[in-house]
């Protein structure tokens, strides 16, 4: 309970929803590729942190408002987006890249070398 | 799509529930997926026309297609879904007022399209009664 007493004047903001965005991974021999969905969400405006092996994203999406017209349906609220990703011991931390197009933040996550699958010569004998 | 029961009462009854209970969705053919309809929309009217936004974050916009016909908008296009599969969705807007097909702009950013389409002007006819 809060010993703080808000003056009545004071407006307060009602704080946004947080949600997990949708988000896939995929596997090549060479990295993974993590996709998380942020639409309405612009490049500058993704925090992304990777702290130990925890990889964190938060971002709030912007939703229009369209002055001079009324809202009659609304299906898209204004929320924060976020999520966290425990990278596994094959991941190359230091060489992750993150691309951001169209709602869309793409994560390259590359495997170290010694996990890359590599083909074995086998010799003559 | 909803049925509406014009009983006895005053006949333009069926007509205010059709504007004020939401008409949106009346007619609606889209791509379900768990999430529901897609795409999700906010729409925005006002007496010069309509504005909708769409969430479409992962969507081609060069797949995308928003198209008008009288009291129809209609958004289509392609998505990749989670599992990596490619889903094809539509979904449909009957609205309570006729649109103009010309003078539509739509434009997509960070996932988001917009689209505005004017109102058709209203056509005043007179209508004359034969007289028997």
């Amino acid at each position: 309970m809060s010993l703080i007493k808000t003056p009545e004047h004071e407006v307060q903001k009602v704080s946004r929803l947080e949600v997990t965005p949708a988000s896939r991974v995929e596997e090549s021999g060479e990295a993974f590729t993590l996709t998380v969905e942020l639409p309405g969400v612009g490049e500058k405006d993704i925090e992304l942190t990777l702290e130990n092996r925890t990889l964190s994203i938060t971002a709030e999406n912007t939703v229009q408002n369209f002055n001079g017209h009324t809202l009659v349906l609304t299906e898209i609220p204004e929320v924060r987006y976020r999520t966290a990703f425990d990278l596994p011991e094959r991941v190359d931390t230091t060489g992750i890249q993150a691309a951001s197009r169209n709602g869309l933040l793409i994560l390259t996550l590359p495997k170290r070398e010694e996990v890359k699958p590599r083909r074995i010569a086998i010799a003559a004998g | 799509m909803k049925a509406y029961l014009n009983t006895m009462g005053n006949p333009w009854r069926v007509f205010d529930e059709l504007m004020n209970e939401f008409p949106y969705e009346l007619l609606n053919r889209a791509w379900r997926s768990r999430a529901g309809l897609y795409p999700r929309v906010n729409v925005w009217e006002n007496e010069k026309g309509l504005a909708v936004e769409a969430e479409v974050a992962g969507v081609d916009p060069d797949k995308l297609d928003v198209a008008v016909d009288a009291n129809v908008l209609t958004i289509k296009g392609e998505k990749e879904q989670a599992d990596g599969t490619r889903g094809e969705f539509q979904r449909s807007f009957n609205l309570p007022f006729e649109l103009e097909s010309e003078n539509i702009t739509a434009a997509v950013k960070n996932g988001m399209l917009t689209v505005s389409i004017p109102r058709k002007a209203a056509e005043k006819r007179k209508i004359t009664i034969a007289k028997q």
